[in-house]
């Protein structure tokens, strides 16, 4: 009787339940549709358009979708497309060594010789307070400090160091690499100060014991250990200053063209093929950046 | 050699160690037993330069190492939690030491393989060390971070409950194994611990610490038999302690009145180890020459070659006694039982009102 039982409720047992079993088997899928629909709508499906868009036939006043490699032969030739580029990919090292230089050594402040956790949290904010105000006027806030009769200018002279103030201070290079670098280190502290704050103790005791001098010990345990920050803050920086136009305009009085100024003014223009190519070209230089620093942790393992 | 006179540390106005002197031989297994919070951690840290005593001098081969920063004490400390390099793998990690320290690296990639081979080897780890230490077990962990430290020869090695994080099977191993390693290199081992069995079975001497004081330092076998001050004998965990007072020529506990051992006076504590004691059966006295006590039985657990019982004297004080299977069979008592707990008076130590043990006339070792 008791073998009996099974084999008497066993076809009621298969069919039913199977349906039941193709959801509960796929439920997290279920999870997934928002994410997917959402990405597929707002980020495929216009990237798509942008590649596609770059191969139009573009004419003053129209657009038209017969394929034509023409916009991207004329940005390929023309000296002030590529000279953004090149100038996009200057600005970009330019800022992100400096965000580096100052951010490491503010983090490693805050994570390892602070050793109070709410001290450590107090500076952090404090590192984020300009982003109170908004983000144009910090810019512009720039002009006041670096112009010809700036504060920076009347101070040096006052001190007497200078006889006839700096002109290069704005409108230049300069100022549009000062505004960013004041803008985006936060971003390299961040992240770089949350590692650091992480290593064990016991480690840093350790390698002072094994007889380690304390420069040692920063480059063998310290700096290793926080190099997953370090590539976390560079990838937040580096996707920011690639794409920046805002600070570039109003810093360098339009004299400096990166490659969001070109996207911005041909869109202006309703040169859409021409955006398009711009935008692709910065895509790839974004994608290949961050392939390239995600290749030099395994960001996975560790964090 | 190694000398520590009179070594202070306080936090925030709280004493961690007091005025602590101590010997450390060449060559030898030194066990440090303290419960939490009696400075033991603190007395590691300060000998290893980690901290720096308020008063008090270290002295190595009687050279001062107190201004020394640790880089450069020649002294080996092995963390609690391991602290092995998470970015580096078994190998890289043993050899760290050698390659990275201020005072004489070695330089040469052949000699750096060999030291580091020869040492993974005798802590049994010749297989790992391509691995990454998170690919090894909690065991292996310990013994890569002993290797670590012992690879650089340092002249003490300092241990931090180092048998602390793993499970009891390993421990069992590894106890063997340190002190196999140790002989084999013949390096001095400072090993801090918590646990009195593992104090007791390790160390040559062992050291007790209690709020900052060393309060015995002997031989395992003079601190189990012989303990010091009532303090040692509660964290050897192998006496029933009795607080009262002596009254003509008896111990007086709660209602009951203790025959006390031959010329002690004044005792404050009675002291008596779990195995001294035996269950009488009912209606029995206890032996001319013992003592005997009331107490209701509690529980019982099996320890496989012994049995402890638990018993509740009229204080509320819990008595063990341990009886070895060896010597008796297994007895069932019923919960809630009363019977008398006797002992012989010899076995007996009393401890007089400041926990001092009362010296006893040397009729106790007659057994």
């Amino acid at each position: 009787m008791e073998q009996a039982a099974p084999s008497v409720e066993a076809p009621r047992d298969t069919a039913a339940p199977v349906k039941e079993r193709f959801f509960t088997r796929n439920k997290h899928f279920l999870l997934l549709a928002p994410g997917v629909l959402w990405m597929v709508l707002f980020l495929i499906i216009p990237l798509a358009m942008m590649v596609y868009v770059s191969f139009w036939t573009q004419t003053t006043f129209a657009i038209k979708p017969e394929l034509t490699t023409k916009s991207w032969e004329t940005f390929f030739s023309s000296d002030t497309y590529l000279g953004a580029l090149v100038r996009t990919l200057r600005l970009w090292l330019t800022v992100l060594a400096i965000t580096f230089i100052i951010g490491y050594p503010t983090a490693l402040f805050i994570g390892q010789f602070v050793r109070n956790k709410t001290v450590q949290t107090v500076l952090l904010v404090a590192c984020v307070i300009p982003f109170w105000t908004s983000f144009l006027i910090r810019v512009l806030a720039w002009r006041p400090m670096l112009g010809k009769e700036g504060a920076i200018n009347i101070v040096l002279s006052d001190l007497g160091i200078i006889s006839t103030p700096i002109e290069s201070l704005l409108f230049t290079e300069l100022s549009v690499v000062i505004g960013m670098v004041q803008i985006y280190v936060v971003f390299m502290v961040g992240p770089i100060a949350f590692m650091l704050a992480r290593i064990d103790d016991a480690l840093i005791e350790s390698a002072r014991d094994l007889g380690a001098s304390a420069w040692t010990i920063f480059r063998k345990v310290i700096f290793p250990l926080s190099l997953p920050g370090v590539i976390v803050g560079a990838i937040f920086v580096s996707v920011m200053v690639l794409g920046e136009f805002a600070t570039a305009s109003a810093l360098s009085g339009r004299k400096v063209n990166l490659l969001g100024n070109i996207i911005l003014t041909q869109v202006g223009s309703l040169k859409w093929a021409f955006a398009a190519v711009a935008g692709v070209i910065l895509t790839i230089v974004m994608a290949v950046v961050i392939t390239g620093l995600l290749r030099v942790v395994n960001l996975r393992r560790e964090l | 050699m190694m000398q520590l006179q009179g070594l202070s540390k306080a936090y925030a106005g709280k004493p961690a160690i007091v005025d602590l002197s101590l010997t450390v031989h060449n060559d030898e297994y030194l066990t440090l037993l303290g419960p939490s919070g009696s400075g033991k951690s603190t007395l590691l840290r300060l000998v290893a330069g980690l901290e720096r005593p308020d008063a008090g001098r270290i002295f190595l081969d009687g050279e001062d190492l107190t201004p020394r920063p640790p880089h450069k004490r020649g002294l080996g400390f092995v963390q609690q939690s391991y602290a092995l390099f998470p970015h580096m793998s078994v190998f890289e990690n043993v050899a760290f030491g050698l390659k990275n320290r201020a005072v004489n690296p070695i330089e040469d990639a052949g000699q750096l393989r060999r030291k580091v081979e020869e040492i993974l080897e005798l802590v049994g780890l010749s297989e790992l060390g391509s691995r990454g230490v998170g690919q090894i077990s909690g065991g292996q962990r310990q013994r890569v971070s002993l290797a670590r430290t012992l690879v650089t020869e340092p002249s003490v090695c300092l241990l931090d409950e180092p048998l602390g994080a793993l499970d009891a099977n390993l421990r069992e191993r590894m106890t063997v194994e340190l002190r196999r390693i140790r002989s084999t290199l013949g390096v001095t081992f400072l090993h801090v611990t918590g646990n009195e069995a593992e104090a007791l079975a390790m160390g040559d001497r062992m050291i007790v610490l209690d709020r900052g004081r060393a309060i015995q330092i002997a031989s395992p076998d003079g601190v189990f038999n012989t303990p010091e001050t009532v303090e040692v004998a509660k964290y050897i965990n192998s006496y029933n302690i009795l607080t009262g007072e002596t009254r003509e020529g008896r111990f007086l506990h709660g209602a009951a009145g203790l025959a006390m051992p031959a010329g002690v006076a004044d005792a404050a504590s009675y002291v008596v180890r779990h195995d001294a004691v035996s269950v009488l059966a009912p209606g029995a006295a206890p032996p001319d020459c013992g003592a005997g006590l009331e107490a209701r039985f509690i529980a019982s657990e099996f320890m496989g070659s012994r049995v402890l019982y638990f018993f509740q004297g009229t204080e509320g004080e819990i008595l063990q006694v341990e009886s070895h299977l060896s010597t008796a069979d297994p007895v069932t008592y019923q919960s809630g039982e009363v019977r008398t707990l006797a002992w012989d008076i010899d076995e007996v130590l009393a401890f007089d009102a400041s926990g001092r043990r009362i010296k006893q006339p040397p009729a106790q070792g007659a057994h």
